[in-house]
Order: structure tokens, then sequence, then C-alpha cells
């Protein structure tokens, strides 16, 4: 069925929700303009009631009863603008005195507004409104109302427009809002035509542009840039895959003849077996090294981020290499300024510095130099690991950070290529970036992480306090 | 030595399982939380190695319990490639190690024995000298002494000293060191604490006809009295 389909779309409910608006404010207004004119109208005209009530009621108090019939007698006689209605009753309801000929049978408790409808001396059915006093210690009545046709007449436009007035209301809004709602609806039509298409596997499909620059057309412009950023992803996580079998099928393929080799041995040598056995380890750790780096991208480390004091890490690594570069022949030195303190994982930082200067101290040839120097300034960490070895060409830059990535001289070097692109998902996944450079000759690598607290100076008994406080996990 | 594994994997399990027997230990499998616990709780164990993730039952709850009911029995935990704060949550829950999957065999035996020993000496670190064989190293002033001949160390030198006499005829593996001395928790991958261990072995062996310092080949090293 159609209808309910349509009853569900949000170009229904909004429909709904407009035409419930406008009535509901119309309706308002309305109440309010009746209430300030024909409201302000009804209560004049109660005060003036009263007002001539209890003047007759004073002036029998003053005089007496026959005074009383005068004086209503006086009031009928005199001609005024608007009509004016009397009667005096006595105990049995016959009249004494006023321009009415009969008590009203309905109205019999005193002190109450009535309307009602008056017939004239010409025979003319006049609308009424009265007040119904009892006299006191008498037990007479005494009524005195006024002619409100100009009230009445009045609050009959009066309702009539607001019917009308609701009702054209209502009309607009139904048609406004069915003319927003569907073309809201198309524009989502589309987009879910798009997203259907692209469900369906074809990724290449995007959301047809209107030109028209509303938030649809922002919405369409961020579904495509997303649609882009995942084709990319895919584009890549296909590169990825693809090398991981390339890479890893040559290590296994060696590992598989050398066991097969080893499986027609009559009593294998141990020492064979071993290397087998690393060689297994080598693959473990490449497949390690690829995992490290997706959960890294993943974002899975960053729930536990905390500020960790970068300065000391530096010192750390500087330390645990120290004895790796002089055996190398290498002069490494660590040029670090204190208390720089960013928000992030120890771990990670660590690892990423080694791997840095791992790179440095395979990659020099002996009686280099591996320069370490962490700066900040008032935003910013800055660790830079300038080497003297052969650097690596411009043009190389970029894909020395892709997975598998393994420069033609670096082939006799042991490693995996997966370094560098373990440092860049560190530094992206703490907002800072990585940076290849020139050192002429050489390579520096530059590293910038964002400090916490940035542009407060950090000092060092600060930094001391929150390494003691980070403590050992 | 008895050790208890609590791990669901059927190959993880049986990979230690063998592993340990041939080394000729006693080995007992839970394969579900509820069953580990109860084994735990019934039995006596120099140790037990638990899986974080299992069905029913979670390690750390296991461990959790086991602590609560005043059982102090060591427990290493195992977890997959990790979720980060899985060490922290693992020692807070009163694990005492933590060894992240896939391991090496000789990884998992290494710290096994090193936990099962530093159960068996507890409230002995208090000792303000070590001895291994004729080495001898006094924590108070910071010296170290082979026989009759005083040996100058590198501070964090003297850190890996202690760190390999405390766990004297053991195998360390060199992500021991890099936790035990260094204090970070990740693989060193490369020779970087190979290089720590030549240089300390060429200060405490060099001139000496017995070495102290072994190395295990595939897995670390050992010092010897």
């Amino acid at each position: 069925m159609r209808l309910p389909a349509f009853f569900r779309t949000s170009v229904f409910q909004l429909t709904l929700i407009y035409i419930t608006l406008f009535g509901v404010s119309v309706a308002a207004l309305f109440v309010f303009m009746y209430w300030s004119t024909v409201g302000l109208l009804e209560r004049q005209t109660n005060e003036v009631l009263d007002a001539e009530i209890t003047g007759l009621a004073e002036q029998y108090q003053r005089g007496d009863m026959a005074g009383l019939v005068e004086v209503i007698r006086e009031r009928v006689r005199r001609p005024s603008q608007e009509r004016s209605v009397y009667l005096l009753v006595d105990v049995a309801l016959r009249p004494l005195a006023g321009n009415m000929t009969r008590w009203p049978p309905q109205f019999d408790r005193p002190a109450e507004l009535v309307e009602f409808a008056y017939t004239d001396e010409n025979g003319m059915e006049v609308p009424v409104r009265a007040r119904v006093m009892a006299i006191r210690n008498t037990g007479f009545r005494l009524l005195v109302g006024r002619e409100i046709r100009e009230l009445a007449q009045l609050k009959q436009t009066f309702r009539r427009a607001a019917i009308w007035g609701v009702a054209f209301t209502l009309a607009l809004a139904l048609v406004g809002g069915v003319l927003v709602g569907v073309s809201a609806q198309q524009r989502i039509a589309q987009l879910n035509r798009t997203t259907r298409q692209i469900i369906a596997g074809d990724l290449s499909k995007r959301v047809p542009l209107s030109g028209f620059r509303d938030e649809h057309e922002e919405l369409a412009v961020n579904v495509n840039a997303m649609l882009d950023q995942i084709e990319s992803l895919l584009a890549g996580i296909r590169h990825v895959g693809d090398s991981i079998a390339h890479d890893l099928r040559g290590p296994l393929t060696r590992l598989r003849s050398r066991l097969e080799i080893l499986a027609a041995e009559p009593a294998p040598s141990r020492a064979s077996l071993e290397e087998c056995i690393a060689q297994a380890d080598a693959l473990l750790d490449t497949f390690n090294a690829l995992l490290r780096i997706a959960r890294i991208e993943s974002g899975a480390y960053r729930s536990a981020f905390a500020a960790v004091d970068l300065s000391r890490i530096v010192r750390d690594v500087c330390d645990l290499y120290r004895a790796a570069a002089e055996d190398a022949q290498l002069r490494l030195s660590c040029d670090c300024t204190e208390g720089a303190v960013v928000f992030g994982d120890r771990e990670l930082l660590a690892q990423a510095m080694t791997n840095l200067l791992d790179n440095a101290i395979k990659y020099t040839p002996a009686g280099g130099r591996i320069d370490v120097r962490l700066e900040t300034d008032d935003r910013d960490a800055r660790l830079t690991v300038a080497d003297t070895g052969p650097g690596i060409a411009a043009a190389d830059r970029e894909r020395v950070l892709a997975r598998f990535t393994r420069l033609d001289q670096a082939r006799s070097q042991p490693g995996n290529g997966l370094g560098l692109p373990l440092v860049r998902a560190v530094a992206l996944q703490h907002d800072g970036e990585l940076k290849l450079g020139d050192n002429a000759p050489g390579l520096v690598v530059s590293l910038r992480l964002p400090l916490v607290g940035a542009a407060q100076p950090q000092t060092s008994a600060r930094s001391g306090e929150l390494t003691a406080e980070l403590g050992r996990v | 030595m008895r050790v208890l594994i609590i791990e669901d994997d059927k190959d993880v399990a049986s990979f230690i399982q063998k592993g340990l027997v041939q080394a000729g230990w006693n080995v007992d499998h839970a394969d579900n939380g509820k069953d580990g616990l109860f084994l735990a709780t019934t039995e006596k164990y120099d140790a037990l190695i638990v899986d974080r993730m299992l069905p029913g039952v979670d390690g750390l709850t296991v461990i959790r319990t086991l602590r609560a009911s005043n059982n102090g029995t060591p427990a290493l935990i195992l977890s997959a490639l990790g979720e980060v704060d899985d060490r922290v949550n693992g020692l807070r829950a009163g694990g005492d190690d933590y060894l992240v999957k896939p391991f090496a065999f000789t990884e998992l035996v290494a710290r096994l024995e090193a936990l099962i020993r530093r159960a068996g000496t507890k409230g002995s670190s208090a000792a303000t000298t070590l001895q291994v064989g004729d080495l001898q190293m006094d924590l108070l002033r910071r010296e170290v002494r082979r026989g009759e001949q005083t040996i100058d160390l590198q501070p964090r030198e003297f850190q890996l000293l202690e760190f390999l006499m405390r766990h004297a005829g053991q195998v360390v593996t060199r992500t021991m060191l890099l936790e035990g001395v260094w204090d970070y928790h990740f693989d060193p991958q490369t020779n970087v604490i190979d290089v720590h261990i030549s240089r300390l072995r060429s200060k405490i062996d060099k001139g000496f006809d017995r070495p102290l310092l072994h190395t295990v080949r595939g897995a670390g090293y050992r010092l010897d009295g």
C-alpha cells in the first residue's frame, strides 16, 4: 500500500509538525485578539451594569421603595444611545417598575450576570445582558440590563474570522509542508538510490550535485568525499594485501624448500632446524609489525593516551642505543630539551624512536654521526634524528613511508620495510607529523608532536613530578 | 613444577602443554574459566597460565577471584595482540606477568620460571648483597666484585647485572631485560640488548677461566654460578 509508507516518511511528519505549529500559533493569536477586544467590551459592559445597579441599590437605602421606583421610571423615560432595561419586582415577582413586563423565569438567583433576548415595544428581539440584585430586607429584586447587539455582532464576526483564518492557515501550512517536504524527499531518495548502488558493489557511483548550496548539497558533498576516502583506503588495503602476499611468499617459499630438504635427510642437523625456526620467527615478526601498525592506525591505543615525558623517552632510547652505535663506530649525540610533555602512549613513542635510531645505525657507515635533538617551541615538540648515511632521494621520501617499501640500496640490510610506516602511524595517532629531509649528506627525520598544555613553558621540575606520577605500568 | 593452563584455544593450550610436559613439568588444562577457577582453588599449583579471553568467566575475573580468596599462586596472563590497557588491567587484577600472543615458547618458560622463583623468594628482596658464583654485588655501596677484583660498571650495566643476578640460573629473554632494566614493554627486535650484554660480559667474564654469562640460543641469556 502506498499510503502507510507515506505516513512513515519525514515529509509527512514534517508537514504534520508544520501544520500543528502553524495552527496552534494562529489559534493563539486569535485568542489573544479576542481577549483584548471582545473581552474588553464585555468587561466595560459589566462595569457599567455594576455601577448602575449599585447606584440604584444605594438610592433605595438612602430613600425608600417609592423613591427607587421613581428613579427607575425616570431612567426608563430618559432616552439613551444604548437601550437599557430595568425591572423591579416584589416577592411574588410582580413588576413594580421598569420597561419589562415580566420577570424572566430562568433568572432567579441574585447578583448574577444573565443574557437573554428582550422583546422591545416594537416587537424586535434585542440581545440583552443584565445583572440581578436582591434588595436587602424586602425580598424585592432588581434587574438592570443593557443592549449588547454590537458585542454580539463583534463576537459573531470574530468567530467567523477565527474559523476561516485557522482553516486558511492550515491549508497553507499543508501546501507549504508538502512542497518543502517533497523536495527534501526527492533529494534524499536520490541519495538513497546512490547508496544502494554502492552497496550493490559499484563504489565509483557518486551522489549527483544540484549546484544549490544548501544543507542537502553539503550532505551530498560530504558523502561523496567520504566515498572518495573509502575508495582510496580500499585501494590502499588492496595494495597492502598484494604487498603482504608478495613480500611474505618469498621467505615462506624459502622456508618450505629448506624444510623439504631437511625432511629428505636421514638425520637433520640441529643447526639447520634452528635456522628454520629463526626464519619462521622473522616471518612472525613481520606479521606482528603489520598487526601493530594496523592497530595503531585503528586508533585502538588512543583511549589509553596520557601525558608522557617525551624528553625522558628520548633519553632512555638514546641510552639504550648508545652501545649499539659505538659498536658500529658511530657517534651518537643526544641534545634533549627537558620537560617536553606530550599526550600519548609511552610504549608507542619509544617504539617509534627505536625504529628511527635503528634505521640510522643500520644505514650510516662506520665513522659517521647520529645527532638526536629534541626541541620545543610554545606549541610543539620537534624530535630530529639526523645521520650522515646515504640519505634518501627526495623522490623516494614519500614512498619509504608506505609499507614494505625497501629501497634498492637497503636490500643488503635486514629489515621488513615496516619501520618508517610504524613511525608514521604513531605520529598520525599523536596528531603529529613525520618528515624526511636532507642532512647533506645523510637523512634527517623530523617528528613533530603537539605539546600538552601548549603555550605554557614546561619547567623541568614539573616534568619530574609528572614522570614520577606516570610511574611504571 | 605443577602448572595449570586455563586457555580455550585448543592449539595454544596443547602447544604449551606439550612443551612443558617435555621439559618435565606437570600440567593440567582447563578450557574455560569456571573449571579453571575450580581447579585453581582445589589443587595446589606452582603457577597459572591464564588466557584473558575465556568463555563464561574471563581470565581477569578468575585471577581477581583467586586473589580475593587469598590465593597467591603466581599467574601469567596471555592475551591476543593487544588492547592497550590490557597489561595494566591484567596486572591490576592480580596477574604477575603478561605475555602477548603469538609468543615464543622459550619466552613463556623463561617468564614462568621467573614467576615461580619470585614467588618462592618473596620477602628476601630486602637483601643488600647478591652473589652468583664468585660474583658479588653490594646493592648499598653499588659495588661489584668478582673474586678479589673490583669491577667498574656504568649505572645501566649495574642495573642489567642486578636483574641477571636476581634471575640467576634462569633464562632471561631480551624482552624481559627491556622490561626489567629499561622499563619499556615493546619487542626490541634488533640486537640492542645483545650489545649491552656483550659489554657486560666483557667486564665480568673477561680474564676469568669460567664464564658466568651464557647465551641461550634462540631464547636469551642465563647467568650461572
